[in-house]
């Protein structure tokens, strides 16, 4: 049991960590606790301007025809209404209704491909921007943000995604610690953040300081990748227990009107969340929505998905105007690709990678704008294509990233903030 | 979640015996010793009683899951083949100048043994029996006792669960719980894999009837991605591309992968929603469907406030739906853009390489593709499980991911890839025997390798790649801590499910409210919301289900401790991960399954009620680590137990941080 002279800092640290190095808790711990907070070695200098980023995720792959890019009078458009936006010219799919009343600071991109129509292979390449790969993990665009950028809040994560961890790259090659916290249920917030009852705080220390202990020959004999991101993670978890800001996490705090407004889907109350958690100081908040993958019976099901959509969006945009965050705050709405403008035979749409649509908003963006255009049917670009590194790229620089600097796997091969490409000039501020 | 609010009243120089009586978490909360005296007689009774569910923590019941015996005599035969194997993969090393780790000791070599072949750490007792077993033979004897215990069956489910995405519910009127029971115990039987495959892929009739079909149902009204599924589980190989375009860099045209579709287009499950014109046509000439259809809608009719029961809808659905195989012709999309044929034309079915055996010649397109694909001679069937399972055990596939097999994805060690794809045609595809042969070899047993993936490729095999736990391995383990009797909820057996979810259609009509009536027994008896109370009432702790992973229900929701650890949603194959995350440190901190140990009752709990702080600590480290302390780690327990506030607290402790280990997670 010592204590620790050389962690001058934790003294002023939250009582947790003092406590945890007084009752003796392993270096290794407290050195990615420390390191953590002064930033990491090798991470990148902060870049100047970046603000937040909310990205909305259709997983399944949204309808672009039903949505943001419908086909009046075509075949095609199916059994889904079509209607006038703020934007004189510009029309949306008819559940869009809210967020055609604020078309104006909305900029739509009409003309977005991919090279993938399965799933897993199309989340991971809006998430990356770059292909998979058998050999290497590419980062998502939030791990390279807080790697360009750096944490907000000491305690507090980064990066945040409400849905599920699973398939998404994380880190990939950075840190792992940069890698997004995962809320499975937005209504329940982070789970597990409180010490049983029975056990007091001296107890915990305790029993911290024992499992480092003990945990010290594996450590070093297995030392490695996926052992170092679990002893981050540890180290992660501890500083996030001793945070004051947990409250962020917790909708409870949240007015019943605000709740209600958003909707009360766990689509929507991630929305809700994504803004307690970037007031409160985390850089990038991805909200999963899943369930587009509309292969059958999609205009009876459709509908009433988009409006939760469509309401939830509406609200977060506004709130965020409200609260003097959205000149901060990118908002991104995106899928994997498209569905098929041809209706299968079970009233559905099949996979579409070769035109869809995507939203941007606030910090970085200008409104009332439409970049690019399908052909008439919905098929292909018309004009104006947009790769999904062109898409990645125009994210990182309406946020602030430094989407020209290239960055070394260590593998030896360079990799930029977004994959590349080139920033789309009509749809930025 | 565990409020005992009662003051700690003294500091009790106590026995750990006290542990005996309340349990380390109760005995945390009243304090013990003298304290405990002092509770009220009724209220020690309701602590006694404990919260572990009964069902778990009494003696094990036989099981009713029969599994194959698994053949002594080929002991040699098995030693042979694995040395045969050693060889190749060491003649990697010296070409590269590597040396293989170290081999492992019978402690680590148990634990790894359950965790791979049983899918839980071994308790307390398995271990110290192996330790103390002086047989010659014990490690082949071990492996062999596993390969035919439940643990294996359960284990080898999860391991088919993530590939084959087994759910209860593929669509909500889709009841696929026997096709789940049917997996199960396929695997206990230990069916040969081609004939296993080639049943699914050709089965038909009602999931309770025949529960193979759940795997043509599993993406049922989806004939492309079924076959794009079936041929990256089956072939390793990723077609699915081509479905929209010719793949920019893979071999495939939109035309092949048309062509193979056109085998099994023809199939159709009858009632289930719109059906497209031809189907429709050939379904309604089946009784039992015309029946469903004529129910459901004069339930429609009937309706009060035009407001129908869709749930008592896809009851009928599901007696309407009937797998079978129809001639039908698959057509290019109407967008076809390449040269060699023209939008809409009618695609005969063809192969993606070699030729339909003649054998199946006259059966129809789903027999061909079936005979196809599992047939001896497309090897690539054979040599996709073989680097599959070779993945399993050694932790990197020979081939990377193990679906995508193309000419630009070669395999690290063809050589060995081609000879384990020998040794699976020579074992007549007895999967268990494969793994048999795979976890004898030398390689197997030596301490686990670090693996980057970004830095140094190709693996060597010099040992088996560091694996953590998967979710379901975790549970499992935990559970073994718990549970005396951790198998004691089995998931719905086959017969259970038909007697309550058959309406029998073919003996004259039924009314309405003969199908409502039926409908509501089978919900009391198999309702998604009335087996989840059901299960938290007899096996709730916390409300957590304590049964093994392979019987919870899934997908589980997100927030559940396997989803946290990354079991998978069932939507994408092999959807599991072993990443690390945040909140599965807090569950590991601070979760209910991690203190279940503490309870009274429980199986570790049972294992520390010694009066000796170095029994005790020797107890906790051989039930989760599944060895002895070091001397210096034994005597800092001991001081542990010893110094806290009493000696329950500190036994606690010592419990909570192993548990909060890297070294219980990962398997060395």
């Amino acid at each position: 049991m010592t204590p620790c002279p050389a962690f001058d800092d934790c003294h002023s640290r939250r009582h947790l960590l003092a406590g945890a190095a007084r009752a003796g808790l392993g270096v290794a711990i407290l050195d990615a606790v420390a390191g953590a907070v002064t930033g990491t070695a090798g991470a990148a200098p902060p870049a100047a301007d970046f603000g937040n980023v909310i990205c909305l995720f259709m997983k399944g792959a949204l309808s672009h025809i039903d949505t943001f890019d419908p086909k009046p009078g075509r075949d095609e458009q199916g059994e889904t209404e079509v209607i006038q936006t703020a934007v004189p010219g510009v029309s949306f799919g008819g559940s869009m209704t809210r967020l055609a009343a604020r078309a104006d600071r909305l900029a739509v991109v009409r003309s977005l491909s991919t090279e993938t129509g399965a799933h897993e292979q199309g989340i991971y390449t809006m998430r990356t921007a770059y292909a998979p790969l058998g050999s290497i993990q590419h980062p998502a665009l939030g791990a390279w943000a807080l790697h360009a950028a750096g944490k907000k809040s000491r305690e507090l994560p980064g990066y945040v995604l409400v849905g599920n961890g699973n398939e998404h790259p994380g880190a990939g090659f950075l840190d792992p610690k940069l890698s997004p916290v995962p809320v499975a249920d937005p209504r329940l917030g982070l789970e597990n953040t409180r010490r049983p009852a029975y056990l007091s705080q001296t107890n915990f220390e305790r029993r911290l300081a024992l499992a480092d202990r003990i945990d010290r020959d594996f450590r070093r004999a297995y030392a490695g990748p996926q052992v170092e991101a679990y002893n981050q993670m540890v180290a992660e978890a501890i500083r996030l227990l001793g945070s004051d800001d947990l409250a962020a996490f917790d909708l409870s705090r949240e007015p019943a009107a605000v709740r209600s407004r958003y909707g009360d889907t766990p689509f929507a109350q991630g929305c809700l969340l994504a803004r307690r958690l970037v007031e409160a100081g985390v850089r990038f908040v991805e909200v999963e929505f899943g369930g587009w993958d509309m292969h059958r019976e999609l205009f009876a099901e459709l509908p009433a998905k988009a409006a939760q959509l469509d309401a939830a969006m509406a609200t977060l945009l506004d709130d965020l105007a409200d609260r003097g965050l959205l000149a901060s705050t990118l908002v991104v709405l995106v899928s994997e690709f498209g569905r098929s403008p041809r209706i299968n035979e079970n009233a559905g749409r099949d996979h579409h990678p070769a035109v869809f649509s995507a939203v941007l908003a606030g910090k970085g963006i200008r409104g009332g704008v439409v970049h690019g255009a399908s052909d008439e049917r919905g098929h292909s670009p018309a004009a104006d294509g947009v790769s999904v590194a062109d898409f990645n790229t125009t994210i990182a620089a309406a946020a602030g990233l430094p989407y020209e600097r290239e960055f070394f796997a260590p593998n030896g091969r360079p990799f930029k903030i977004g994959g590349g490409g080139k920033p789309i000039a009509t749809v930025l501020a | 979640m565990f409020v005992r609010p009662r003051p700690h009243t003294q500091r009790g120089r106590t026995a750990i015996l006290t542990l005996a009586v309340v349990g380390i978490l109760a005995g945390l909360a009243v304090g013990a010793g003298a304290a405990e005296k002092r509770v009220p007689a009724r209220r020690r009774a309701a602590a006694a009683q404990g919260r572990l569910p009964p069902a778990v923590t009494d003696a094990p019941a036989t099981t009713n899951l029969v599994v194959a015996p698994v053949d002594r005599s080929r002991r040699a035969t098995v030693a042979a083949a694995a040395a045969a194997i050693d060889r190749l993969v060491e003649a990697g090393w010296q070409e590269r100048g590597l040396e293989g780790s170290r081999a492992l000791d019978d402690a680590r070599y148990v634990r790894r043994m359950y965790l791979e072949l049983g899918g839980r750490i071994p308790t307390h007792e398995e271990t110290v029996t192996f330790f103390d077993d002086r047989a010659a033979d014990k490690r082949a004897e071990l492996v062999d006792r596993l390969l035919e215990s439940p643990d294996y069956v359960s284990h080898l489910y999860n391991y088919w669960a993530d590939i084959l995405r087994l759910t209860e519910r593929p669509q909500k009127n889709l009841y696929c719980e026997p096709y789940l029971d049917w997996v199960k115990r396929s695997i206990a039987a230990n069916r040969p894999f081609d004939e296993w495959v080639r049943e699914m892929l050709t089965a038909d009739g009602k999931t309770w009837e025949n529960p193979a079909v759940g795997f043509q149902l599993r993406d049922q009204g989806m004939p492309l991605p079924y076959v794009d599924n079936t041929v990256r589980v089956f072939l390793g190989t990723q077609i699915g591309c081509a479905q929209c375009h010719d793949h920019p860099f893979d071999s495939w045209t939109q035309h092949q992968f048309y062509e193979l579709a056109a085998f099994t287009a023809g199939t159709q499950a009858g009632a289930g929603g719109k059906l497209p014109k031809e189907q429709r046509r050939q379904a309604l000439t089946d009784p039992v469907v015309r029946s469903v259809r004529g129910l459901m809608a004069e339930a429609r009719r009937s309706a009060r406030d035009g407001k129908v029961d869709n749930q008592f809808l896809q009851f009928l659905q599901a007696n309407g739906t009937i797998v079978s195989h129809h001639t039908a012709a698959l057509a290019l999309p109407h967008d076809y853009k390449y040269d060699d044929a023209k939008p809409l034309d009618v695609v005969a079915p063809r192969v993606l390489w070699g030729e339909v055996p003649s054998g199946a010649a006259g059966a129809d397109g789903r027999e061909h593709f079936a005979a196809w694909l599992t047939a001896r001679d497309n090897r690539q069937f054979a040599r996709t499980i073989a680097n599959r399972l070779w993945k399993k055990v050694m932790g990197v596939g020979l081939v990377n991911p193990v679906d995508d097999f193309r000419a630009a994805n070669p395999p690290s060690h063809p050589e060995l890839l081609e000879h384990l794809t020998d040794l699976v045609l020579d074992l007549d595809f007895d999967l268990r025997e494969y793994l048999r042969v795979l976890v004898s070899t030398a390689t197997f047993a030596r301490r686990a390798v670090p693996h980057d993936p970004t830095v140094d490729s190709p693996f060597a095999f010099t040992g088996p790649a560091l694996k953590r736990m998967t979710a379901e391995q975790l549970w499992d383990s935990i559970l073994t801590l718990v549970a005396t009797d951790p198998e004691d909820y089995q998931r719905p057996r086959t017969e259970e499910f038909a007697a309550a979810a058959e309406l029998d259609l073919t003996r004259g009509k039924v009314t309405l409210a003969q199908a409502q009536e039926a409908y509501q027994r089978f919900v009391a008896a198999f309702g998604p919301r009335q087996t989840r109370l059901q299960l938290v009432k007899e096996y709730g702790y916390h409300g957590q289900v304590l049964a093994r992973a392979s019987e919870l229900p899934t997908p589980l929701p997100l927030g559940h401790f396997l989803r946290q650890f990354g079991q998978s949603d069932r939507e994408s194959i092999e959807g599991g991960r072993t990443v690390a995350t945040i909140p599965q440190i807090l569950a590991m901190f601070n979760g209910s399954i991690t203190h279940a140990m503490l309870e009274r009752g429980s199986a570790l709990h049972t294992e520390v009620m010694a009066d000796d702080p170095r029994r005790a600590v020797d107890v906790i480290f051989l039930a989760i680590l599944s060895h002895r302390p070091s001397a210096e780690d034994r005597q800092f327990a001991i001081q542990e137990i010893t110094s806290a506030e009493t000696p329950a607290t500190g036994v606690g402790n010592v419990i909570w941080a192993l548990l909060n280990t890297r070294e219980f997670l990962f398997i060395q």
